[in-house]
């Protein structure tokens, strides 16, 4: 996306990266019970989100290369978040606070435009995956996601992207095959 | 000692992450690299962790059944007791690891282990921060639970919180250091 690609490049050229952070595969970014209020840039690597319930974890969210990732509602709420955010390989992060992030944007109009876009898309992917949840059908559940983000099926291990289709593995494999 | 209560927890919190982080890199290790003793005394990597499940295997229930029972109001400050910042002292790792006695139920020496014992650590500490996170609606001074290896005394929840982390840490410390024995 352009808007966030330019909101990068703003960041950057103000030097107003708070921090660079390296995490290994399989090492938590964010717990459970944490209160998280910082945007994370994604240099390279990917990350997920998820929720445990009733001992079983449920992804939520992929996180990309050159892509943002927080816990959104710590985030807006400064509050304590049951998210997990855990690395599937060994990712690079950029770290910008919350506030100095704020600050940022408010200082522009044309950045809080930026920021407001950002966020309508995220509303608008949030409606699709709602759709994806209420979607029956193991197979038209795969063909929306397949359709709408084909890097998942790149980037991401199949066990994780099952996950996320709320399906096992065993289905995914074999809905892939035909 | 007093604590304000939101930052003990936080703090907790934030330990357990950086303890599982610790644990999960221990995946990438060798079975033989996992299992070595520096002597028959000596724990291996697996030992440590097994350790730890075996008192989680006490405290996660204990704790669990002291929040569900407990009718408190959560309170802005933590007060530690004697007992509590006792055991909490007695954990915390010197520079050089000071030996410590264990109780007998608590050994896992000679037990057979494999890599399971990493999944149930991480299950452990993933419950453990469900128990952090759910004591934010009590008050963890008036609430208290038992102890291992007392069926008389009782801890205050926020040191029972305080010490399983110490604890953790202490022989992750341990972990670390029979993992640095096996690769030379």
């Amino acid at each position: 996306m352009k808007e966030t690609q330019f909101l990068i490049e703003t960041i950057e050229n103000n030097h107003l990266w708070d921090n660079e952070i390296e995490i290994s595969r399989n090492e938590y970014l964010k717990v459970k019970g944490s209160i998280d209020t910082n945007l994370y840039f994604i240099k390279n690597g990917s990350l997920r989100i998820y929720v445990i319930h009733e001992l079983e974890e449920h992804t939520i969210r992929f996180g990309y290369q050159n892509n943002f990732i927080v816990s959104l509602d710590s985030f807006i709420t400064e509050e304590p978040s049951d998210f997990y955010i855990q690395a599937i390989k060994k990712t690079n992060l950029k770290i910008i606070k919350k506030k100095t992030f704020k600050d940022l944007i408010s200082s522009h109009t044309e950045l809080q435009n930026i920021w407001t876009k950002i966020l309508e898309q995220l509303i608008l992917q949030q409606l699709e995956r709602e759709k994806d949840i209420l979607t029956s059908s193991p197979i038209e559940r795969y063909k929306r996601v397949l359709k709408r983000s084909p890097q998942l099926f790149q980037e991401i291990p199949n066990k994780y992207i099952a996950d996320y289709l709320r399906m096992t593995p065993e289905t995914l494999s074999r809905i892939k095959k035909s | 000692m007093e604590f304000k209560t939101t930052e003990l927890i936080a703090e907790l919190i934030e330990k357990t992450r950086i303890n599982i982080n610790k644990v999960e890199n221990y995946r990438d290790l060798s079975k033989n690299a996992l299992n070595h003793k520096e002597s028959l005394e000596k724990w291996s990597v697996l030992e440590c962790l097994e350790h730890l499940n075996l008192y989680g295997d006490f405290y996660n229930p204990e704790i669990k059944r002291s929040i569900e029972t407990s009718q408190t109001k959560p309170d802005k400050t933590f007060k530690s007791g004697l007992i509590g910042n006792y055991f909490v002292n007695t954990m915390l790792p010197k520079k050089k690891l000071n030996k410590m006695k264990t109780f007998k139920d608590k050994n896992p020496s000679g037990s057979s282990l494999d890599t399971r014992v990493i999944d149930r650590f991480i299950r452990q500490q993933k419950e453990f921060l469900e128990l952090l996170q759910n004591s934010r609606n009590i008050n963890v001074t008036k609430t208290t639970t038992a102890i291992s290896i007392s069926k008389l005394v009782k801890m205050r929840l926020g040191d029972t919180f305080r010490f399983i982390v110490a604890h953790n840490e202490r022989h992750l410390i341990q972990a670390d250091n029979a993992l640095k024995q096996a690769i030379c």
